[in-house]
């Protein structure tokens, strides 16, 4: 029997990639590899490709390939797309985050042999027993009220790997403060999702023995979206590759780099890039915008990129509009006038090309008032949604969609969501278990399935029959959980989301008929026919007096906003903020004029 | 890659072992010891052909001394590999596994048959149990049946029916090898066979008998049923077509005249290991294994004696000490044949006996056993037929030569100590050199009881000979002695305690003087024909054996052969002329085997 059961999918695909240089470069790639990918270069298609190439030519069970990205959500789109290419997730191909990839294939199967201060079994805290674990102790270390920010917090013990370097030392309460915090996890036989990155990056820098072990396993690694990871995962990579002779798949985007407040660091994909024994690929077509929206992206950003539309005739809109009445007006503005025009300005256009992008939940607020005044069902992505995203809810989501219709076409299939369940537990379970429990969940979801019917009873019947037990069973799914708890909640009777049909919580992702809401860091890697970015006002975008370096992340951000467009864009701002100590007049973001006049000097010439 | 070591705990005849194993492992023991067992234990880890419910053990399966307390026992078997880093793929497979990451790195698998985990009462029957399968020390770590079948346990039973696995067409070890050459024939040469079948065919139905006959059933036919409903009928050969003529090839033997079935069990045996190893060989060429534990069960059963010492060779031979060149393969063979352990290679022997305190079978290997190059090298050259059956003894008298060889077994009849019943066996080591025996049977060995019989050998003015010869043994069974200002006899002294005895002299002359003066000078005289002036000085010996030339004796004897002397001694000895030394050390080891 033979073992090579990957589907030739991929090999009909490849076939496109031919008149794009940059992106058959990649595909070609037989040493290691950065792509340097700009928006709407068609990465994600390159990397997914580039993965099924492997996993059909280079590898063979039990070697394979480990795919590290940012979230869940990056992973969850990952494996939807390998899976249309015939791939699925198996013990020899990892699609995941960075988290996830320490602790599933560095802690648990090497971190007994190699002596981790931790405890084992690995048992990882939820965010509240985090959150907790954090205020006691700065509360006990700096009193009650005290300025510190867990956010800093988090990003030092991120950002500095060396704890006895000057740099870990010199902000002295930080220090004092994560040492005290992580001692207090241990006590209570706990690590967090940051201890799992910081010793998974221990555990390959300080044992050489891991290296031939995880290079046997995976003797390629493929990275998404470098830019957002931070310097422990880089450290990773420079091990396993360059000592440990596995061979990288590095793709991202040093301009959308976005999570600097995270410990995120563009400037290491471009180490990376840089080195004599790693090919270095731009992708330099767009996709995704018209030609004058590439250009004013490039503008705003202030660095010459060289990037081009591949549709240089599409038209574009691209306006700046000033409102009155602030951010409300701003609301107001874009439900009156600029939707309804949106939608009438192109045939077969719905609200689900639509997305209004802010800076913040609080922003997110009031444009949501707005939306839900008018009647507009929208789908709102910030952390004032009703729920997170994670792995489980999406799993539950995509239940949805599969029972409320998308049975028909296996989209998604069933064979994926089955797998998932079963990646549940927290380790590889006996095949009589699995089979027991796949025959199970399909009866479940066949007698779930309606044409029309409320996402509360649906996931009510999820819960009840099996998923409230494999929550109770699986410890290490209590984070996720709480995200499932507010799922059901904001589900319920007076819920905010009360009314929410089955087909809509399985499409929740890209539904045609929903608005999307996002914040500007929720909405990279997402695209829209027309963008409306609203509080583009000094002391919003950006904030107020932040320093260069702040400063230049939010010119970032803002470039992220600009690029998810294809038709248009819409700038809205008011030359004001309202601020705790009243309304503030420091005038529209400088980034909007900055972007006006070289828009108007290039198209004056 | 090899497995290193085996535990066992609570499984058929095994209360608890934990041995360590070397390149292969050759499981050697007495029937009904445990060696079969031995095999399933490993079966339930790695043979990917067991299914669920034989993983599912019975009560039958929990150790016999566990008696009526069975249930609530766990069943445990771990298996531990190593030398696996030179191949990324067996690195792959194991990477879960790992228990120390050395050098050498070791993976461990383990196997428990134990009651549910979240139960929370005592189990009240085997329903109440579950088995796992899982990697390294984490019962989480589940291991699948993806591994196993890459990594397979391949059992070959003993005993199987050779002839009836051959003409089985869907489990003939012939079948993939036929395919493959379907496979490889081109177009043209099946051409050119279809037109010579073809050929064939047409020449011998038009042959006139044949047609003649064929036409004699229709007539007949036609007689009984009647033109309508008789069909017209021909003489042929069938089938025809090349695929279908393949698959009918036989292994045919003695140039063709016969077929399997007409052939010896033995011979069917051989034929069938043969094309199971090369079945092996090709499994692993296609990537349809990364490695093979293959394990043959007593292949001596219908095995002339040389032709089991071949099969045992070709099994458990090496391919070099080359990495690239050793295949894939681990050979796991049992056996109960002296013959089969003559040849094994010393560091793998696993021996397996019954421990008469517990009535559990205890395993004891040679793997660790404190064994240098050259002592390696020295046991694997004396360790013939004879001497193989030491491992299965279970106790050992070490002697220097034939003469002992011959006659302590008689005087331990003399004693009426019955060394067969007892099972203890007579071992020469063809000179002095205790060394290695001693290390191969000692408590980091095979841990079974031994005394040794030495003769003192003066030396002149210097310690006799036999000093230096019990400093070496003594060495290896007790620390921290300083031998130095011991004399011959204090050393002498010392060593009885641990079973070696020492006579004054020489065998020989020591038994003239002691009583057997008259039957030597007659065995003397019936193997030799001397002349009257040796005659005499013989008779002067007898009659006053103070007298006696002790150099001159052994030459005499020499020009028999002590061996042959011995032998010929053997029925004229009696309790009264049995040396101390001898009495002593058969009562010492009569005392450690019962």
């Amino acid at each position: 029997m033979p073992l090579r059961s990957v589907s030739a999918a991929y090999l009909a695909e490849a076939g496109d990639l031919a008149g794009n240089p940059g992106q058959q470069a990649a595909y070609d790639s037989t040493g290691n590899c950065v792509v340097l990918a700009g928006p709407g270069s068609g990465k994600t298609k390159t990397l997914v490709l580039k993965l099924a190439r492997i996993m059909a030519e280079d590898v063979r069970a039990p070697r394979g390939a480990a795919c590290i990205t940012y979230s869940q959500e990056c992973a969850r789109e990952l494996t939807r797309r390998l899976e249309r290419l015939g791939l699925r997730e198996a013990p020899n191909l990892f699609v995941g985050t960075v988290h996830g990839f320490c602790l599933r294939h560095l802690l648990m199967p090497y971190g007994r042999l190699a002596d981790l201060p931790v405890p084992f079994p690995l048992a990882v805290a939820t965010q509240r027993q985090s959150d907790q674990a954090m205020k006691r102790i700065g509360d006990r270390l700096f009193g009650v009220g005290h300025p510190n920010k867990p956010i800093d917090l988090g990003r030092h013990r991120r950002s500095v790997l060396d704890r006895t370097s000057i740099a870990w030392t010199s902000e002295a309460e930080l220090a004092a403060w994560a040492e005290g915090y992580e001692a207090e996890l241990r006590r209570l036989g706990l690590v967090d999702f940051d201890d799992l990155v910081v010793f998974g990056q221990r555990l390959v820098s300080e044992h050489d023995w891991v290296l031939p072990l995880l290079q046997a396993k995976f003797p390629v690694l493929a990275v998404d979206e470098y830019q957002d990871l931070g310097v422990a995962l880089h450290r990773i990579v420079k091990r396993v590759a360059f000592d440990g002779g596995v061979r990288l798949f590095a793709v991202g985007d040093p301009d959308q780099s976005i999570y600097g407040f995270t410990g995120a660091d563009g400037a290491l994909l471009q180490e990376l890039a840089e080195r004599d024994d790693v090919e270095r690929v731009q992708l330099q077509l767009n996709y995704r915008s018209a030609s004058r929206i590439v250009s004013a992206s490039e503008m705003a950003l202030g660095e010459a990129r060289g990037y081009r539309s591949n549709d240089p005739d599409r038209q574009a809109v691209i306006e700046f509009v000033q409102c009155s009445d602030g951010l409300e007006g701003q609301a107001a503005q874009a439900v009156a006038e600029i939707i309804p025009a949106a939608l009438a300005a192109k045939p077969g256009r719905a609200l689900g090309d639509i997305a209004i992008l802010y800076r913040d939940y609080r922003a997110g607020d009031v444009v949501a008032e707005a939306v839900a005044a008018a009647g507009f069902d929208f789908v709102r992505v910030d952390t004032a949604a009703p729920y997170r995203k994670v792995a489980l809810t999406s799993w539950i989501e995509d239940c949805a969609a599969w029972c409320s219709g998308g049975w028909r076409e296996a989209r998604p299939q069933l064979r994926g969501l089955l797998d998932r369940w079963l990646g549940f537990h927290r380790t590889r379970i006996s095949e009589v278990q699995a089979r027991d429990e796949s025959q199970r969940l399909t009866q479940l979801l066949w007698s779930l399935r309606v044409e029309k019917g409320l996402a509360r009873d649906f996931v009510t019947g999820m819960r009840a029959d099996m998923l409230d037990a494999l929550m109770a069973a699986e410890p290490s799914l209590a984070d996720q959980r709480e995200q499932v708890d507010r799922m059901s909640a904001a589900l319920a009777v007076g819920g905010p989301l009360a009314d929410l049909d089955l087909a809509s919580l399985g499409g929740r992702d890209g539904s045609p008929l929903h608005l999307n809401l996002l914040t500007l860091h929720s909405a990279k890697g997402c695209e829209y026919d027309v963008v409306i970015m609203v509080g583009l006002d000094l002391g919003s975008l950006p904030w107020r007096n932040e320093l260069p370096a702040a400063r230049r992340e939010s010119r970032r951000l803002f470039y992220v906003g600009l690029t998810r467009a294809r038709d248009e864009i819409h700038m809205l701002y008011s030359c004001y903020v309202d601020t705790g100590r009243g309304r503030m007049h420091w005038g529209r973001s400088p980034f909007l004029d900055e972007l006006e006049a070289r828009m108007e000097e290039a198209e004056g010439e | 890659m090899r497995i290193s070591r085996v535990k066992i705990s609570n499984f058929a005849n095994f209360s608890e072992i934990d041995v360590e194993t070397g390149e292969s492992i050759v499981i050697v023991g007495e029937n009904k010891v445990g060696k079969s067992n031995f095999v399933r234990a490993l079966q339930l880890i790695l043979d990917p052909g067991l299914s669920e419910r034989d993983r599912q053990l019975g009560l039958e399966h929990f150790w016999d001394g566990l008696g009526e307390d069975k249930l609530g026992e766990t069943i445990e078997v771990a298996v531990e590999m190593t030398d696996f880093t030179g191949d990324p793929r067996l690195m792959a497979h194991l990477n879960d596994c790992v228990v120390d990451p050395g050098p050498p790195m070791v993976a461990r698998l383990t196997y428990r048959f134990q009651p549910k985990a979240n139960l929370g009462r005592d189990p009240e029957s085997l329903a109440d149990y579950e088995y796992i399968v899982f990697g390294g020390n984490d019962p989480e770590m589940s291991i699948g049946p993806s591994l196993r079948r890459m990594l397979p346990l391949d059992v070959q039973v003993a005993l199987r029916d050779a002839e009836k696995d051959l003409s089985s067409w869907r489990n003939s070890p012939l079948r993939p090898l036929i395919e493959e050459l379907a496979t490889s024939l081109d177009e043209d040469a099946r051409a050119e066979i279809q037109e010579q079948v073809n050929e064939a065919q047409a020449e011998l139905v038009s042959h006139d008998e044949v047609v003649a006959t064929a036409e004699r059933i229709g007539q007949r036919l036609i007689a009984i049923a009647g033109e309508q409903h008789a069909v017209p009928l021909t003489l042929g050969l069938a089938p025809t077509r090349v695929d279908a003529l393949l698959r009918s090839l036989r292994l045919l033997i003695d140039n063709g005249a016969r077929g399997i079935s007409d052939a010896s069990l033995g011979t069917a045996n051989l034929i069938f290991l043969a094309l199971k190893s090369l079945e092996l060989d090709r499994l692993v060429t296609d990537g349809e294994r990364d490695h093979t534990f293959f394990v043959v069960e007593e292949p001596e059963a219908h095995l002339h004696p040389h032709v089991q010492r071949l099969v045992y060779r070709y099994f458990l031979g090496s391919g070099g000490d080359d990495a690239e060149q050793t295949p894939p393969l681990t050979t796991i063979l049992t056996t109960h044949s002296p013959h089969i352990a003559s040849v094994t290679p010393i560091r793998s022997v696993v021996l397996l006996r019954q421990d008469a305190a517990t009535n559990a079978t205890i395993a004891v290997s040679t793997a660790k056993a404190p064994l240098d190059e050259r002592d390696e090298a020295d046991l694997q050259r004396y360790i013939d037929v004879s001497r193989g059956e030491i491992f299965f003894a279970r106790g050992v008298i070490l002697v220097e030569g034939d003469a002992e060889r011959f006659l302590v077994p008689a005087f331990a009849e003399a004693l009426d100590i019955a060394l067969d019943m007892l099972g203890i066996t007579v071992c020469s080591v063809s000179g002095t050199n205790f060394t290695p025996y001693v290390k191969l049977l000692g408590p980091e060995g095979l841990n079974i009881p031994h005394v040794i019989l030495t003769d003192r050998d003066p030396n002149g003015t210097k310690p006799p000979l036999v000093r230096r010869r019990l400093i070496n043994v003594l060495r290896l069974v007790e620390d921290g002695v300083n031998y130095t200002p011991l004399d011959a006899d204090a050393v002498i002294a010392r060593a009885e305690a641990f079973g070696y005895f020492v006579n004054s002299n020489t065998l020989e002359p020591e038994l003239f003087a002691g009583g057997l003066a008259e039957a030597m000078q007659e065995v003397i005289e019936q193997e030799l024909s001397i002349g009257q002036a040796t005659r005499d000085l013989i008779q002067g010996w007898v009659d006053d054996t103070d007298s006696l030339d002790d150099e001159q004796l052994i030459k005499v004897i020499e020009r028999i052969g002590k061996g042959r002397f011995a032998q010929a001694l053997a029925p004229h000895v009696d309790e009264d002329a049995c040396p101390d030394y001898i009495r002593q050390a058969l009562e010492h080891i009569r005392d450690a085997v019962t």
